[in-house]
C-alpha cells in the first residue's frame, strides 16, 4: 500500500516542557486538523524532555490517528530515548534512525499478503475435494 | 607476627584517565566502594573479608575531597578505624610507621572500590615467601591495587614507585577468584547481578524467602507485587501493588516502588522513590537520576512524581512547602468518603497495608 499524501517533517524544539510544549503543539494543531495528517517529529535538537512534553506527544499521537494519521519519531537522542522508554512511551511510537527513514516508512507500508483461501465450510469446497485432501 | 591492612577507597576512580567513567559523577556523588550492593557496600565487604582474616587492625584512609565527608554507617567491626586526610601518600607511610612501631610487619594495602574474593592469608604466606618488600595481586584482568607489604621496609619505599612497576611482574599473586574492579557503573550493576546469582561467595544480607529472593528486614512487598527470582529488597523498602521485580534486580534500603511499575535487570539505589507505571530496565536509579545502561547515558528526573530521593531530609523552608502540601492532600481526602467512615460504628475498619508477599517467583 502506498500513501499519496504529503508526509511533514517537524523539527521539535530544544526543550519539551510545560511552556515550549504548548507553543509546539499550537503549531502542531494546523497539520494535526488535516486528513490523514502523516507527521515525522524530527527530535535531533531536543535536549529536555519532561512528563509535559511526553504529554503533548501523546495527545498530538492521539489527534493523528483519530484522523487515520500517524506520527512518527526520528533522531532520538539517548536521553531521550531513555525518558520515553522510562514512561513506556517508546512502545507507542514508531521510532526511527532518521527523518528520511521515517518519511520512506509512510510512503511504503507493506501489509502482509493475504492469499484468498475459503474456508473449509464454505461451498466453494465439494466432498472431492475433502476427499483428496485426506 | 602482627598483621594490618590499609584500606583507601574511591582513590582509584579519582585517579581513572578521562574518559573510562564519564557517567559515574552524574550519576553518583560518592565512591562507588560506598555504596551498598544487595544489603551492604564493596568497602564494609571487604573491612569483613579483612577482620576474618584475623588482621590485627584494618585502617581507612580518605580523602576529604575523595569521600566528600562521607562515613560509613557500620561500626560494628572491632579493629577498624576511618581517617579522613587531606594528603594520601603521606597518611600511608604514616600507618605503616605505626604498625612497624606497634609490631605489625606486614600489611595488606587495598586502593579503589576492588572487591575481590581471594585468600588474604594465602596472598600474605606467598608474599612472606616471596620475601620482597611488595607483592602486588593480578588477575586474568590484570594488575589489581592489592598489595601486601612490608611495613618496615615500605615506609622508606617511594609509593609511587612502587605503584608504577611494571605491569606483569612475576612475583605477583594471581588471583582465580572472582574480583570486581568496580571502576564504572556498569561493574557495580554487574557486581549486583553476580551476588544475586551466586557468582561470588557473598550473598545478598537479609532473609532468603524464597530461593533467589533477598528480603532485608523492614522491607514490605505487597502482596500482589510480584518478585521473580533472582532478586534482592532491602531494609526499610517498600514494594507496592501491581510491581514486578525481576532479572537479578536489586532494590536498596529505604526505596519505594510505586504501582505497577517494573524494575528489570536494574539496581535502585538507596534513598530512591520511584513512581508509578514506569519501566526502569538495564538501569541504575539514584535519587532522581538513572543511569540507563543500554543506551549509556545518565537522565536527571525533575518530576518529584516519577523519581526522587527522599534523602537527605529538606531543608525548613522546603519542609514546610511540603507540610503545606500534605496537609492540602490530606483535606482533600477528608471530603471523600472513605471506605471506613462508611463502616458502621463500633465494628473494626478494614486493615490495610502490606502484608508478606505470597511470593510467586
Amino acid at each position: 500500500m502506498s500513501s499519496k499524501g504529503p508526509v511533514i517533517v517537524m523539527e521539535a524544539p530544544e526543550k519539551l516542557n510545560h511552556s515550549e510544549a504548548q507553543a509546539f503543539l499550537a503549531e502542531l494543531q494546523p497539520l494535526l486538523q488535516s486528513d490523514r495528517p502523516r507527521i515525522v517529529l524530527d527530535c535531533s535538537q531536543v535536549q529536555h524532555m519532561d512528563s509535559a512534553g511526553i504529554e503533548m506527544l501523546l495527545s498530538s499521537m492521539g489527534e493523528a490517528m483519530k484522523r487515520d494519521g500517524d506520527i512518527k519519531l526520528a533522531n532520538l537522542s539517548p536521553a531521550s530515548g531513555a525518558i520515553l522508554e522510562l514512561m513506556r512511551v517508546d512502545r507507542l511510537f514508531e521510532i526511527f534512525e532518521t527523518a528520511e527513514e521515517a518519511t520512506r516508512s509512510f510512503q511504503t507500508v507493506a501489509l502482509p499478503e493475504v492469499t484468498p483461501t475459503l474456508p473449509w465450510y464454505s461451498s466453494g469446497y465439494g466432498f472431492a475435494d475433502l476427499k483428496s485432501a485426506s | 607476627m602482627g598483621l594490618g591492612a590499609i584500606v583507601v577507597p574511591g582513590e582509584l576512580y579519582r585517579n581513572a584517565p578521562a574518559g573510562i567513567a564519564p557517567n559515574m559523577d552524574a550519576l553518583l556523588s560518592d565512591p562507588l566502594a560506598y555504596l551498598e550492593v544487595a544489603g551492604r557496600s564493596t568497602l564494609e565487604r571487604t573491612i569483613e573479608r579483612f577482620v576474618r582474616a584475623e588482621v590485627d587492625a584494618v585502617s581507612v584512609l580518605q580523602t576529604e575531597a575523595g569521600s566528600r565527608g562521607v562515613r560509613p554507617s557500620f561500626t560494628a567491626f572491632e579493629n577498624v578505624e576511618f581517617q579522613t586526610v587531606s594528603d594520601l601518600r603521606p597518611a600511608i607511610q604514616q600507618k605503616l610507621q605505626e604498625y612497624s612501631q606497634s609490631g605489625i610487619e606486614h600489611s595488606f594495602l587495598l586502593f579503589g572500590n576492588i572487591y575481590a574474593e581471594t585468600d588474604l592469608l594465602d596472598l600474605f604466606y606467598f608474599h612472606r615467601e616471596a620475601r620482597q618488600t611488595a607483592t602486588r595481586t593480578l588477575n586474568r584482568e590484570g594488575t589489581l591495587d592489592l598489595w601486601v607489604v612490608d611495613c618496615l621496609k615500605a615506609q622508606d619505599f617511594d609509593l609511587d614507585a612502587m605503584f608504577l612497576q611494571p605491569k606483569t611482574s612475576s612475583n605477583s599473586y594471581f588471583i582465580r577468584e572472582y574480583v570486581n574492579r568496580l571502576i564504572t557503573a556498569r561493574d557495580l550493576r554487574r557486581l549486583a547481578s553476580d551476588l544475586l546469582q551466586g557468582r561470588c561467595v557473598a550473598r545478598p544480607s537479609g532473609r532468603e524467602v524464597k530461593r533467589g529472593i533477598w528480603i532485608d528486614e523492614g522491607a514490605e512487598v505487597h502482596r500482589w507485587a510480584r518478585v521473580v527470582a533472582p532478586a534482592y529488597i532491602g531494609s526499610s523498602s517498600k514494594i507496592m501493588q501491581d510491581t514486578l521485580i525481576t532479572r537479578q534486580s536489586s532494590v536498596e534500603k529505604n526505596c519505594c516502588i510505586d504501582y505497577g511499575t517494573v524494575v528489570e535487570d536494574s539496581s535502585i539505589l538507596q534513598n530512591t522513590e520511584i513512581g508509578i507505571c514506569l519501566d526502569v530496565c538495564h538501569a541504575i536509579a539514584n535519587g532522581n537520576k538513572l543511569l540507563s545502561l543500554d543506551r549509556d547515558v545518565v537522565i536527571e528526573i525533575s518530576d518529584p512524581a516519577v523519581m526522587r530521593s527522599n534523602y537527605p531530609l529538606p531543608k525548613p523552608a522546603t519542609a514546610r512547602k511540603w507540610a503545606s502540601n500534605i496537609s492540602l492532600f490530606n483535606r482533600r481526602k477528608q471530603r471523600q468518603p472513605t471506605p471506613a467512615r462508611l463502616q458502621p460504628a463500633g465494628s473494626a475498619p478494614e486493615r490495610r497495608g502490606f502484608e508478606t508477599n505470597s511470593m510467586k517467583g
